[in-house]
């Protein structure tokens, strides 16, 4: 059954799937830091207030994937930000996370050289994401 | 033909450590994304590793990146503990690596092994060897320029 983009149902679909992948168990091993993800509100698209979700990463696992204010996510260790519709072309496999930060789409804030040695987790946790059957306001 | 020495620089100088010698600067009044990513991604590393730095201290060479699914280019001009990083490809590089954004997410997991060679035996280096082999990782200067993309190689590595 479909959930609503980016709400608490939305958030715990994310955490089973990130805990049911055994790629990122085993890349994520070692992962110790928060993660943000800033949605920018677009009114335009019926997403009129911006969101945070907080990921409580650790070691492989997702110990907790919370829907809140940005400014929670804004205090996590990694912080990526971007517009509603441009996480939605990352949900729905239109934009590579990988190219999107390479490109500016998604703005990244921490640790470079830790972030690009966990390539391989982050781009699982994205293919984790598409794998939810989400309802995008924008579509409703 | 654009020359790196004379053109303008320096809009947003990046002074590492105290004690580190090295430094970053970008040429371009806005750096692109990806200037911005690999200037951060070497000076992160150049700083928290004193043979990284090592290396930055002695690389004098231009390379440039090109990735091609994003459309998007640096070179990296180093110029001997002062990395000046350019948007697009630059003219009379001594190296340029043509490859898609995973391939460049790759590279910068090369683990580095004995006598500071990159590793192409494990996982990551099997990858990076396979893109070479069929022509979907294309470095251009190689031959007379090995040592050169060990340097870099090394600085580049977040492993």
């Amino acid at each position: 059954m479909a959930v609503k983009a980016f709400s608490n149902e939305w958030a715990k679909a994310f955490k089973d799937e990130v805990n049911k992948s055994s790629t990122y168990k085993a890349a994520g091993k070692g992962w110790k830091w928060t993660v943000g993800l800033v949605v920018e509100a677009e009114p335009d698209s019926h997403f009129p207030e911006a969101k945070g979700i907080v990921m409580d990463l650790f070691d492989g696992e997702a110990r907790d994937i919370k829907v809140g204010p940005a400014s929670d996510a804004q205090k996590c260790d990694f912080v990526i930000t971007a517009p509603y519709t441009r996480w939605k072309e990352v949900a729905t496999s239109q934009l590579d996370a990988t190219k999107g930060m390479l490109q500016g789409k998604l703005k990244l804030k921490g640790d470079l050289p830790t972030i690009v040695r966990y390539t391989k987790a982050s781009q699982e946790m994205t293919l984790c994401t598409t794998r939810i059957p989400v309802e995008w306001p924008d579509e409703e | 033909m654009h020359d790196a020495d004379s053109g303008r620089m320096a809009r947003r100088r990046v002074k590492l450590d105290v004690d580190s010698r090295a430094e970053v600067v970008y040429a371009d009044d806005e750096p692109s994304a990806f200037a911005s990513m690999l200037g951060g991604l070497i000076e992160a590393n150049v700083r928290s590793h004193p043979e990284k730095e090592r290396d930055f201290e002695s690389l004098k060479a231009r390379v440039g990146i090109w990735v091609t699914d994003i459309d998007e280019g640096v070179t990296l001009d180093f110029k001997g503990g002062k990395l000046v990083v350019h948007n697009g490809l630059k003219p009379r590089r001594t190296l340029t690596i043509r490859t898609d954004a995973d391939t460049v997410m790759s590279l910068s997991n090369l683990k580095i092994g004995l006598f500071g060679l990159p590793v192409y035996y494990d996982e990551v280096g099997r990858g990076v060897a396979f893109k070479l082999l069929q022509g979907k990782l294309r470095i251009e200067g190689l031959l007379p320029n090995v040592l050169t993309l060990n340097t870099v190689t090394r600085i580049f590595s977040v492993q």
